[in-house]
């Protein structure tokens, strides 16, 4: 996957992008706010266009991956219908594929079993805690079975201890599901804990300054981040922001 | 405290309410007939227990003659309501036509349905015609607006995610702006429903021949006081009852509404 993106002098600037993501891998847009990542991830994602310059995804606009429904996108905020249960919430991108019923059903106990909601299936979404509700959302948008999982900021709104919960059950969907994921956040120990490699972004204009390979051991398990090996990445990372 | 303590001290402060209310009443009435003398004591202020027992021995003539202008006022709210959806929805989808349209809708409630009421009559020189399209009249605007208010309040956010998957537009309204607008429109519908039977016992009174504005009319002339007293109570109870009519089709097609507490809903 290349593209370089190329925003003149526009709002949330970005210049001469261009990045490879790997078939399977995940990867993080880390950066302070303002360095253009979110925006970088909702011009992959086609839900706004560029002013000049493109994207190509394995030789498709994303307008094309869009359409086809590849990629599904978590929110920052979980973003559920408060009037449609947790299954029906996960249920809805099904209904507009036009997927069977009976298929319907059955995705929705997988996904349930996926994200460890079984017991919450017929709760309204104001019923669950902030994490839970977070994770309806991955859910719903691993309900088509996309090729792209695109996350944007998804655990920020959260606390620390429900942020490391989360970090970890993401990795063991991902394990399980090897999709290709794209995780925009501005935390640096959540981008090492999670990413193959992490994509350093800085603001005016928003570029690349840094790409990390992230080479620590999976399965990973919260223990990993009182390792040496984990500071030192976080270090490391910290340093490239320096002088920015 | 809990859910059940809370609903029974809600009752308990209404009953109180109502009987401190109707006991003040009573006391008044006396005051003005036998302490002040007033000649119109009855008219202006009569006994609650008379009004009572006029209800009772009337309820079959008031309940026949509610009846008429209820049902004239149900039509016409549900043909009202109808108008108001698909103004709102119309007005949704193209901010031209919004911006041509507002402005005329503002325009059509500043005509005194009082005034209207009889120019239509004079149109269709129908009493039950008339009765439904004032009534229509009088609903379509707070819907429309409601509605409206709702459709435009939708969060970006939850546009995208139907947009992420390529929704089409009958699916965007299906799935996430009518559902989404439900609680704004029941608000429009409960400021409509009461204004409907007002509309429809204002229709009654321009020489319809039943209904309860009739009655009302009548009894006024006739100096039949008990009979006029009942009936300004039994088209009181009709406007609060369309209210309730629709909190109640409305808790039981919003079903997640119950559920929620009062203030995470929107609009209630």
């Amino acid at each position: 996957m290349k593209y370089p993106v190329n925003n003149g002098d526009d709002v949330a600037a970005l210049n001469d992008i261009s990045l490879d993501i790997r078939q399977g891998e995940f990867i993080s847009l880390l950066g302070p706010s303002g360095c253009g990542k979110t925006t970088l991830l909702r011009i992959i994602a086609d839900l706004i266009q560029p002013t000049s310059g493109s994207v190509s995804i394995h030789g498709q606009t994303p307008r094309e991956i869009r359409i086809q429904k590849k990629y599904g996108f978590v929110f920052q905020s979980p973003v559920l219908y408060d009037w449609r249960t947790v299954r029906r919430n996960i249920c809805m991108p099904m209904e507009i594929m036009g997927i069977p019923k009976k298929e319907r059903t059955a995705r929705i106990d997988r996904m349930l079993e996926l994200v460890d909601l079984q017991d919450f299936g017929s709760k309204y979404p104001f019923e669950l805690s902030g994490g839970m509700q977070q994770r309806v959302g991955i859910a719903r948008a691993l309900a088509l079975d996309p090729e792209y999982l695109m996350m944007d900021e998804p655990f920020s709104a959260l606390d620390e201890f429900t942020r490391e919960k989360l970090n970890e059950d993401l990795l063991h969907i991902w394990s399980k599901t090897n999709k290709t994921i794209i995780f925009v956040t501005h935390n640096i120990p959540e981008s090492v804990f999670l990413s193959d490699r992490v994509v350093v972004l800085s603001p005016h204009p928003g570029r690349i300054s840094a790409i990390v390979d992230i080479d620590l051991p999976r399965p990973r398990r919260n223990t990993l981040r009182e390792t040496p090996e984990f500071y030192e990445y976080v270090a490391k990372i910290r340093k490239s922001f320096e002088g920015v | 405290m809990t859910m059940s303590e809370d609903r029974k001290g809600k009752k308990m402060v209404a009953a109180v309410w109502i009987i401190c209310i109707a006991a003040a009443w009573e006391l008044l009435a006396y005051l003005l007939k036998y302490v002040i003398k007033d000649q119109m004591a009855d008219m202006k202020l009569p006994f609650p227990h008379d009004i009572v027992i006029t209800l009772v021995q009337n309820w079959r003539v008031l309940l026949e003659a509610g009846a008429v202008t209820f049902s004239r006022a149900v039509i016409g709210f549900a043909f009202g309501a109808g108008v108001g959806i698909i103004l709102a929805v119309v007005m949704s989808l193209s901010k031209t036509l919004e911006k041509i349209a507002f402005p005329y809708l503002i325009i059509s409630q500043m005509i005194p349905v009082l005034g209207l009421a009889p120019i239509i009559f004079n149109i269709v020189r129908d009493m039950n015609v008339s009765r439904i399209l004032i009534a229509a009249y009088i609903t379509f605007f707070p819907v429309a607006v409601n509605m409206l208010s709702g459709l435009k309040s939708v969060e970006q956010e939850k546009k995208d995610l139907l947009y992420s998957i390529a929704a089409g537009k009958y699916s965007v309204y299906t799935k996430l702006m009518f559902p989404f607008s439900m609680s704004y429109l029941f608000t429009g519908l409960k400021i409509a429903a009461p204004m409907a039977v007002t509309a429809s016992i204002l229709v009654d009174m321009l020489g319809s021949k039943s209904g309860i504005g009739v009655k009302i009319l009548y009894s006024l002339y006739s100096n039949s006081t008990n009979i006029f007293w009942a009936s300004v109570v039994t088209s009181a109870f009709m406007g609060i009852i369309s209210y309730y009519i629709v909190v109640f089709i409305q808790k039981m097609l919003l079903p997640w509404q119950n559920v929620i507490p009062k203030e995470a809903g929107a609009a209630v």
